[in-house]
């Protein structure tokens, strides 16, 4: 795979109710990656959108976000999954040859829309719509009872890793202020609020307004545009059949294909000694070590390790914020500010290969992995 | 122009009807698969490497339905990636088959796109598109009636009512110019196989006997609502010419958007007076053609397939991508050249204007004129077509996809 960079990213500050239009917070993230990578809108030769239309309560929810988006008269698309998807269609469209540069975006406002009662139309129409039993909570609630039974685990050990990413959060100048909290305790997480037997509410992130925007390049403009290039090595993406049934829960299987893609591609043998930093979008705490043990940073049902290190999520994962249609973006940003050293507060000293992914489905049945490198 | 040449080795599509009641959205989708990869020759489910899915979102009321299913279009254990644009959904999944090739990343794609309308309400949805914006003009001073006037005409005619009228202004384009091109176009559909409205024998006067649903559009001149799929499978040069006795090398591809346009106001942002002048289209094509080597679009072009739910779209679109001198296309259509067997014929399956399964329609346009180059398009034309074009247009009129296919791949000359 030739080489591709990140360039220039900006995330608007997300919140529960940012209080702005959709087109105010496009433009401000927009704006904000040209200006991060000294670039003009001229100099932009296609724009890979990412939002969906039910979470936008808007059919075709793309076509008003020409202007804002900087895409007018730019070869533009729309990628309605995750934003690390639309990352994906940004990249063929660099690797390509036809373009040069590249913008990619996603953005939801959650304020506006019942996130986890629109879920429901995600769900096949025939089975499981009518008996409305599936949505985001039962979904983690299954799924993490599958796991702490397979590897003989404690509720206990995802509240650690709720802690974890909540504390994470507080060092995270970009995550919601209620996500940061310094003096969780591991009791606080079991005594909250259940969603869905064994699933509590601390568990599970917080939904909030966000934009992230990046700008890739490839490398020869890349490395005229900025000093600290943060290299795309590698990519993998699969996706998993829907029904959860003929699933194994306890793992992910679309995960673990797509992270041996990834580092095939990126040359990478040893995961566990090789990767720095890992910000994998999980739905739920306990997501995220499922996602972390088949991306192979850690034997299956040991992730739980993966917190003493650090390396895991150390923006806080989506428990800082979770933003539909941004996330897998803002994941792949973050890895990329620890690649050049800018994660403010969350910082991972020497970080220099890192992983990012992102999702869509039930129990993550669709993933895809970048794997990251800084350096020449 | 890109590092790895892709070329189309197959298009299949379902039977489109104004209600498949027999199938459910899976089973649509996979007629088209199951159609698609019958006519590949050796390839198999298993020989896919990536799938790319597309529809009209809120048209079904099924939210990625990709998803679920997964199964019935070879997309478990592989990489499933959703593209929608509106309209333009088909050609945006269409060129996003192109860039999964052209990248280097996949080397056997399939692309799907479909439409199930009998699910759900299509003009909801499509109202859906402008009210959003529509709601800050009475913030504004702009009185309701007037509003209501203007969104009278409902969700896609209202915009295409204007467009007419703008363009018949300046091309001074009669009813009966609009109605030849229903004549032409369903006439033509009664000879493709997969097509919903056929009418082999319908006249002028017939279409200009319908009662006007918003002047200058008649009844008899709009698109029928279909359910319907269609799925292509993309490969590289030199898997293509293992497999396909007639590879089609697509040779440029372009997708454009312009700033939206609601009935002739925009909402956006600038002014956009003119839905007809469509901008979009026109460096859409610049690009495609300029990436294919292609200088004298109406020279080397033999077949075009645009897209046109409403007649004066047609006329204007073929203008637009550069076959016709501008305000020409209607006595084009009058001498018959745009005919099965003109010198340049247009939407020979019968077009958009007598088959629409919106997420489909724009992905149908260049399966078409796939079809059309490799001689196996269900209403075939009987010259050798050489080099096609598929178009697409969605959104408020704004976002543009346009490719330009060859019997020959085109040669970097760097």
């Amino acid at each position: 795979m030739d080489k591709v960079a990140i360039v220039g990213f900006y995330q608007v500050k997300p919140g529960l109710d940012l209080m702005m239009s959709p087109y105010e917070m496009l433009f401000e993230a927009t704006r904000g990656a040209l200006d991060h990578a000294g670039l003009k809108r001229d100099d932009l030769s296609t724009v890979i959108g990412c939002n969906n239309d039910y979470y936008d309560g808007k059919t075709i929810s793309n076509c008003f976000k020409v202007e804002a988006g900087g895409a007018y008269m730019k070869d533009e698309s729309k990628v309605e999954m995750d934003g690390a998807h639309a990352v994906m269609y940004g990249l063929m469209r660099i690797l390509s040859g036809n373009h040069k540069l590249a913008m990619v975006y996603g953005i939801s406002a959650p304020s506006c829309f019942p996130y986890e009662s629109v879920r429901i139309l995600e769900t096949d129409p025939t089975f499981d719509r009518p008996i409305n039993l599936l949505n985001g909570y039962t979904a983690g609630g299954m799924q993490m009872r599958a796991y702490l039974n397979a590897f003989g685990l404690s509720e206990e050990d995802i509240a650690k890793v709720a802690v974890y990413n909540l504390k994470n959060a507080a060092k995270n100048p970009l995550a919601i202020p209620e996500a940061q909290k310094t003096n969780i305790t591991v009791d606080e997480v079991l005594n909250s609020e259940m969603l869905s037997a064994p699933l509590k509410k601390l568990m599970y992130p917080i939904l909030c307004d966000g934009v992230t925007a990046l700008i890739l390049a490839p490398e020869r403009q890349a490395r005229k545009i900025t000093d600290k290039p943060v290299w795309i090595t590698g990519v993998g993406h699969f996706n998993d059949t829907y029904y959860l049934g003929d699933r194994d829960l306890s793992s992910c299987s679309s995960m673990e294909k797509a992270a041996e893609k990834a580092y095939k591609i990126a040359g990478i043998n040893n995961p566990k000694s090789e990767i720095n930093v890992a910000e994998l979008f999980g739905h739920t705490a306990c997501e995220d070590l499922i996602l972390a043990e088949a991306a192979g940073l850690a034997d299956k049902g040991k992730g739980l390790s993966l917190i003493d290190t650090g390396k895991l999520n150390p923006s806080g994962g989506t428990m800082a914020g979770y933003t539909p249609a941004a996330n897998g973006l803002t994941r792949i940003v973050e890895a990329v500010k620890q690649i050049r050293g800018e994660a403010e507060g969350h910082q991972i000293s020497g970080a220099n290969k890192a992983i990012a992914s992102g999702q869509v489905g039930f129990c993550a049945q669709n993933n895809i992995v970048y794997v990251l490198e800084g350096g020449e | 122009m890109a590092n790895v040449q892709p070329a189309v080795i197959s298009a299949g599509f379902c039977e489109h009807a104004s209600k498949r009641s027999d199938v459910n959205m899976a089973e649509l989708v996979n007629e088209a698969v199951e159609d698609c990869l019958n006519k590949a020759g050796s390839v198999e489910w298993k020989d896919i490497d990536y799938v790319i899915n597309g529809n009209m979102p809120a048209f079904e009321g099924a939210n990625m339905p990709e998803l679920w299913m997964t199964d019935h279009m070879a997309a478990k254990n592989k990489p499933l990636l959703r593209v929608t644009t509106g309209g333009t959904t088909g050609g945006s999944v269409f060129v996003s088959g192109y860039y999964a090739v052209a990248s280097g990343l996949y080397d056997m794609v399939l692309a799907v796109a479909f439409e199930q309308q009998s699910c759900g309400n299509t003009t909801v949805g499509l109202a859906s598109v402008a009210l959003g914006e529509l709601s800050i003009y009475p913030s504004l001073g702009y009185e309701a009636t007037r509003l209501r006037r203007n969104m009278g005409a409902g969700a896609a005619i209202g915009v295409a009512s204007y467009q007419a009228m703008n363009y018949m202004r300046r091309s001074k384009a009669t009813e009966e110019d609009l109605a030849r091109v229903v004549v032409q176009n369903r006439r033509n559909a009664a000879k493709n196989w997969w097509t919903h409205l056929k009418m082999p024998t319908i006249t002028i006067e017939d279409v200009l006997d319908t009662p006007y649903i918003s002047y200058p559009l008649r009844f008899g001149m709009v698109c029928p609502a279909s359910d319907g799929a269609c799925a292509v499978l993309f490969t590289t040069e030199e898997k293509a010419k293992q497999i396909a006795d007639v590879p089609v090398y697509i040779n440029g591809v372009g997708s454009y958007a312009n700033e939206p346009a609601i009935i002739g106001v925009d909402c956006g942002g600038a002014g956009q007076t003119d839905p007809c002048e469509q901008l979009g289209a026109v460096k859409s094509a610049e690009l495609a053609y300029s990436q294919a080597g292609i200088s004298f679009p109406n020279k080397e072009i033999d077949y075009a397939e645009v897209y046109s739910p409403f007649p004066n779209q047609e006329l204007q679109w073929v203008e637009r991508v550069g076959l016709f001198e501008p305000n020409s296309a209607p006595e084009a259509y009058l001498n018959g050249v745009t005919a099965l067997n003109g010198e340049m014929p247009v939407n020979c399956s019968g077009g958009v204007n007598s088959t629409n399964a919106i997420g489909a329609s724009a992905m149908e346009r260049p399966a078409e004129s796939a079809l059309q180059i490799m001689g196996k398009a269900g209403n075939q034309v009987p010259k050798t077509v050489h080099t096609a074009l598929g178009h697409g247009w969605g959104g408020a009129i704004n976002l543009i996809s346009h490719v330009v296919m060859a019997d020959e791949p085109q040669r970097k000359f760097k």
